[in-house]
């Protein structure tokens, strides 16, 4: 099939052109997303094409606006909700958990919820320790959210088409680093990306590196390092968290034997010592080592650069956590 | 006491002390009144410093310019003690350093920052209070008596709120500048604050920045007052409004509020209505030039604070003759300015600061991980 070559950005725009067009009951909203266009300029032209009606500016109110699209949800609309940042989206945590995430069922299966939370999620740069923040893990700890971490262009694409056709709550996580990424996708307005299915980004047979979001791309820098080394490692991408599709990591541990995960948020209790739990409970007899686990410094994120990149994690550090395995 | 409810837009509090006077700039000295405008030229001239910094590629991050804002944050903090406490944010970086400023701009003892101390806060080096653990406006000084702020706006008003209580508590008689935007009224937050305050008469002033934008959205998209001011009603507490192009008025107005306070009456909230002169930060300036009508800008800087100051002082007869005509940094922006531009000790001075900042280290390595955990003695 003919590809596209595009940015992650503009793979999210197209994406939301196409799922716009063929439903009218997908609508935006958030702070400075209509006129302005966005910060990132996700939204840029969706102004301009659909108008008040359909792309809504919001007061700086975090809060209030993801209870007013749960409620737009809720009544039969599609909203789709852009944080500034996701690091905004602590601010709306209280609506989330316990509107969002929880209408379906305390309904008893009577009231759907269909909204995608997007946003960048993440550290850019010197952004320091309010900007920097990784949601994800704290949002897959709730039950009643899906969530989603495209790593590649056709994926931020095509889950993206999943998100909104889903009727459940997606909170979807962008991340400001790859938005300039560019990739390819297939060139065809139907294709999409199922959630709760990981995949093999690099074939390898020495350890499994197991990442998502931004965290995949260094995972395939670190192995191209290992190459170097005569290390040959395998790339899997998570994807999707919730759910959350163990047997992809699996299989690769089984054939490998060996596996780092790989994870932005800070080291202690993020959504990458989930994954480790699994593979250390499910496939110790398949292990020939512990299973590693790099993530981030336990410290709020902080402004100086030289201290920044030492809370961030890198290629070097992945690189450095299979070493001590093999 | 009775309640002082109802004041709404009124210019003045309704107090029960009635002697606070309507215009307290009046009891100004021409010292104090000449001081003032300088200290407009050294808050103007510490962002065209920066700009001028960040165009040279000497300095990195983003800079929220406080362009045509400056009487705001001069006006409102000149007649503070020097133990009351302030609670800037992103838009306010001068405000660190104007602290307590009449005290001596270089007076080590003094309950403010030093230019050093902010400009290596701006770096990112060693020299700032927080060891560049975060940058900008986002440090404190407790000793100071300036509240760090974070980037969830309206975020600290509440914090601002707790450090007066406390004080309260202890028997002090301190009161809290808290600076925000008028988009950052829309967080729910800021109402809890005000509430909160309103209930305890906390003495909180929340001066209300309306420069007119937030990021690329317009004030009606943010709330639908004719005078933000007119929150305060749904408070009881007062509701002032200034003319944030007018140091004086912005004195006035928020000392009414200070003086208010402090006789135990509670919160306030003052409106200073201004004009934000270029992008929201200057990663924004190509871009805000799209969306704002350039008649509107034209006509929301056509009051330079300098300017209106400048008239002022001729008007009482304290600049005369040559001094009048000397130093004329209104309505230029940071591109078309010089140093003659400015009286030679606002040069001075900030140039002092640049420099103590480019010469200091950054923190070590080792500092990254400490202090997230005071260590129990
Ligand atoms: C809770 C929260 N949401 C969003 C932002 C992103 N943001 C930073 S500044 C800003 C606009 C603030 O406008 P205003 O309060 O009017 O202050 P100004 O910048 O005009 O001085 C926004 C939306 C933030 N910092 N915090
Ligand atoms: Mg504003």
């Amino acid at each position: 099939m003919a590809t596209l070559e595009m940015t992650y950005r503009e793979a999210l725009q197209k994406s939301m052109f196409e799922e716009m067009d063929k439903n009218a009951d997908v609508f935006l909203m958030g702070e400075d997303i209509g006129r302005y266009e966005g910060t990132f300029k996700v939204t840029k032209g969706f102004f301009p094409k659909y108008g008040t009606r359909r792309v809504v500016d919001t007061p700086i109110t975090e809060a209030g606006f993801t209870g007013i699209a749960t409620g737009a949800a809720m009544a039969g609309l599609r909203p789709i909700v852009e944080f500034m940042t996701m690091s905004f989206s602590i601010l709306a945590l209280d609506q989330i958990i316990n509107h969002t995430a929880k209408i379906h069922y305390m309904s008893n299966g009577v009231v759907k919820c269909p909204i995608v939370l997007r946003g960048p999620g993440g550290a850019a740069k010197q952004l320091s320790a309010q900007h920097s923040h990784s949601m994800d893990g704290w949002f897959a700890h709730v039950p009643g959210l899906k969530v989603v971490c495209p790593a590649t262009v056709a994926d931020v694409y095509g889950m993206l088409k999943t998100a909104i056709a889903d009727d459940n709550p997606v909170v979807f996580y962008e991340h400001p680093r790859l938005y300039a990424m560019k990739g390819e996708l297939p060139d065809d307005p139907n294709f999409t990306v199922p959630f709760g299915k990981a995949q093999i980004l690099r074939e390898g047979k020495d350890i499994s590196l197991v990442g998502y979001s931004l965290m995949t791309q260094i995972n395939l820098q670190a192995a191209e390092l290992l190459a170097q080394d005569g290390i040959d490692a395998e790339v899997v991408d998570v994807r999707s968290l919730l759910p959350l599709d163990t047997e992809t990591i699996y299989a690769s541990v089984r054939k490998t034997h060996r596996a780092v995960v790989v994870y932005e948020d800070w080291k202690s209790g993020g959504f990458g010592s989930e994954i480790h739990a699994r593979i250390s409970e499910d496939c110790f007899d398949d292990l020939d080592a512990p299973v590693g686990r790099v993530g981030g410094l336990n410290v709020p994120m902080p402004y100086a650069r030289n201290l920044e990149l030492l809370a961030v994690t890198n290629e070097n550090d992945v690189v450095a956590a299979v070493k001590k395995l093999l | 006491m009775s309640s002082t409810s109802g004041s709404a837009t009124a210019d003045k509090p309704k107090s029960e002390d009635s002697s606070v006077p309507q215009r307290p700039s009046e009891a100004l000295s021409k010292d104090e009144c000449l001081e003032l405008f300088r200290l407009l030229y050294l808050a103007r001239y510490f962002d065209v410093r920066l700009i001028k910094e960040k165009k040279r590629g000497r300095l990195r991050g983003t800079l929220y310019s406080s362009h045509n804002q400056e009487a705001v944050l001069v006006g409102s903090l000149f007649g503070l003690q020097a133990n009351d406490w302030i609670s800037p944010i992103h838009r306010d970086m001068p405000a660190f350093f104007l602290k307590d400023i009449r005290a001596g701009w270089r007076n080590p003892e003094r309950k403010g920052m030093s230019i050093e101390e902010v400009c290596c806060q701006v770096w990112g080096k060693v020299g700032s209070p927080g060891r560049a653990r975060d940058n900008w406006s986002h440090i404190g000084k407790r000793d100071a008596k300036i509240i760090h702020s974070t980037s969830m706006l309206a975020g600290t008003i509440p914090v601002a709120a707790g450090v007066v209580l406390a004080d309260k508590l202890n028997g002090g008689n301190s009161v809290v500048l808290t600076f925000n935007g008028e988009g950052s009224t829309a967080q729910g937050i800021f109402h809890e604050a005000i509430n909160f305050a309103a209930v305890h008469k906390l003495p909180v002033i929340t001066i209300v920045e309306n420069n007119q934008w937030a990021y690329g959205t317009p004030t009606e998209l943010e709330y639908s007052l004719p005078d933000f001011a007119r929150r305060a009603d749904g408070y009881g507490i007062p509701g002032l409004i200034a003319d944030g192009q007018d140091v004086f008025d912005v004195y006035d107005k928020v000392m009414q509020a200070v003086e208010y306070a402090r006789a135990g009456n509670g919160p306030s909230i003052v409106e200073c209505k201004t004009f934000r002169a270029y992008g929201h930060g200057d990663h924004d300036d190509d871009r805000a030039v799209r969306y704002r009508e350039p008649d509107q800008v034209e006509k929301g800087r056509e009051r330079d604070p300098i300017a209106v100051c400048r008239k002022k002082l001729i008007e009482k007869g304290y600049l005369k003759g040559e001094a009048a005509k000397k130093f004329f940094a209104e309505g230029k922006n940071a591109a078309e300015v010089t140093d003659e531009d400015f009286p030679p000790e606002v040069v001075e001075y900030l140039k002092e600061g640049i420099e103590f900042a480019l010469k200091s280290p950054v923190p070590d390595e080792a500092e990254g991980a400490m202090w997230v955990f005071k260590e129990n003695a």
